[in-house]
């Protein structure tokens, strides 16, 4: 994706090989996450930040809450911008620069996973209808490249959000007018997304660097806490069959019960 | 460690001797100092600081093992481990009636290929040129890539080869190591396999450490 290597044949080789005598090159189970850990706090100066580690990929979040102009049709409702990038440090190949497709790719799946699932009440998040409203802008950076940065991306965000402590604002005569005390985001629902790749006739949660070089497709699916599938994000250059999606939509559900449960345990330290 | 053998860092002074300043190290008037950190060896009349790590600087003879990343018309591009990209030409594999129109480079090694080398020529100034007409050299058809520090990739052999032979021996496997730092080790048993990794991961963390070969020997089960 957003990391561009070669893998070797040999390396590629194996992993069908043994994908076809199911298993995965790190041991895991088909349907199996790499261990999650999440680190609530990790930017002090922050009003909310999250570090994941999923597996060996690693990403930092920052939330940033200020009054901002609410855009021109919406002037009723607050503004989430979610966005993503990546250090040179997280992989050799990374280099500096405006973001390439995959990047952005990166940052529109994860930000659509939460906006979409109405993870944040933005009718909550207005200051002055049409004139002045809060603005939250989560901002993940990856440190650390080994695959699958969707998940990780979202998981940081999320818990970023969940965690994050919000100003309070009233509008004055000069505009908004920062007052004591501060409260959390108006979440609603935890969403979740899981990430799939298709290599060969198989389907793989949560494919490491290795199995993202080799993969034909992959999708993003995301959850919310009823369970409810919000938003799907199909790529690579092979296609997905009727009962390959169904199957895909059944594992995204089921994996993740258990990572809510992560993210909302996190959330609370 | 020997007086003969000492840690340095860039900017120690190693000897003021009247020594040939070898690898890693330069002249300073009469003294000779490290660039490198590494440690400091002086063998005859020579002095050279082995480094702890870093990159392959490409050198004349070298075997190395490299991936093939692209090719032009003309010749492949390998991925060797280094700051320079190897460049193997495609009358080396085709030979002198390669026709750039008519022979298609894809045909003999694609993409993710890895590939056996040796370099044929290099200097600092242009990326070095491979070759692999020689006995042993070509494209690798088994195996796994293991990857380690380039810089360690002679604690490896060994002093005549013990160790890599003490390894093939004791895990049945068949190990081509590149002096860049990948090995590809070949085993029909999924356990040796595993365990020739486990031993060139081990040199590659105590490269640095005292009887080491006796150390892998034990972690591999065997006898001395």
């Amino acid at each position: 994706m957003t990391v561009f290597t070669t893998m070797d044949d040999l390396k590629k080789r194996r992993i069908h090989e043994l994908l076809d005598n199911g298993q995965r090159i790190d041991g895991r189970g088909f349907d199996e996450h790499r261990s999650i850990s999440i680190e609530i706090g990790a930017i002090p100066k922050a009003n909310g930040s999250a570090r994941v580690r999923l597996g060996d990929t690693e990403v930092v979040c920052g939330v940033k809450i200020q009054p901002d102009r609410p855009f021109p049709d919406v002037g009723d409702r607050g503004i989430f911008i979610c966005t993503a990038e990546l250090l040179p440090l997280s992989h050799p190949t990374v280099e500096t620069g405006p973001p390439n497709e995959s990047v952005i790719e990166l940052a529109r799946v994860v930000d659509r996973g939460i906006r979409e699932s109405h993870m944040m009440d933005l009718s909550q998040l207005v200051i002055k209808r049409d004139v002045s409203v809060v603005g939250v802008f989560a901002d993940n950076v990856a440190v650390d490249y080994d695959g699958n940065l969707f998940d990780a991306c979202s998981y940081a965000a999320t818990s970023a959000v969940l965690s994050a402590r919000m100003p309070r604002w009233e509008y004055g005569e000069d505009g908004p007018v920062l007052q004591e005390g501060d409260a959390p985001l108006p979440t609603t629902t935890v969403p979740v997304s899981v990430t799939m790749a298709k290599i060969g006739n198989h389907i793989v949660v949560d494919p490491n660097a290795d199995e993202w070089d080799c993969m034909d497709a992959r999708i993003t699916i995301t959850t919310d806490s009823n369970r409810n599938i919000c938003a799907i994000q199909k790529g690579g250059k092979n296609g997905f069959t009727l009962d390959e999606l169904v199957a895909c939509g059944e594992t995204a559900v089921k994996s993740a019960d258990a990572i809510r449960r992560t993210l909302e345990a996190a959330a609370k330290q | 460690m020997s007086e003969r053998r000492k840690r340095v860092i860039p900017g120690d002074v190693i000897t003021s001797g009247s020594y040939r300043a070898d690898q890693n190290t330069v002249l300073d008037g009469r003294l000779i100092v490290s660039t490198a950190v590494g440690v400091s060896e002086i063998v005859d009349d020579a002095v050279r600081v082995i480094p702890l790590t870093g990159k392959y600087m490409p050198r004349i003879d070298d075997m190395v093992v490299g991936k093939v990343t692209s090719h032009t018309s003309l010749a492949w591009e390998l991925d060797i481990n280094s700051c320079y990209v190897g460049f193997l030409p495609a009358t080396d594999v085709f030979g002198r009636d390669f026709s750039a129109r008519s022979d298609e480079l894809a045909s003999r090694l694609k993409r993710g290929d890895l590939v056996a080398a040796r370099i044929a020529n290099s200097d600092r100034s242009r990326d070095p040129l491979l070759t692999i007409t020689d006995r042993d050299l070509g494209r690798i058809d088994s195996g796994e890539l293991v990857k380690m520090s380039a810089s360690k990739v002679p604690r490896l052999i060994g002093k005549r080869g013990t160790m890599i032979q003490m390894i093939e021996t004791q895990t049945d496997s068949l190990i081509t190591v590149g002096q860049n730092g990948w090995a590809v080790v070949a085993c029909e048993d999924p356990n040796g396999l595993l365990k020739a990794k486990e031993a060139i991961a081990m040199v590659d963390r105590l490269a640095h450490t005292s009887n080491l070969t006796d150390r892998v020997r034990e972690m591999l089960g065997g006898r001395s």
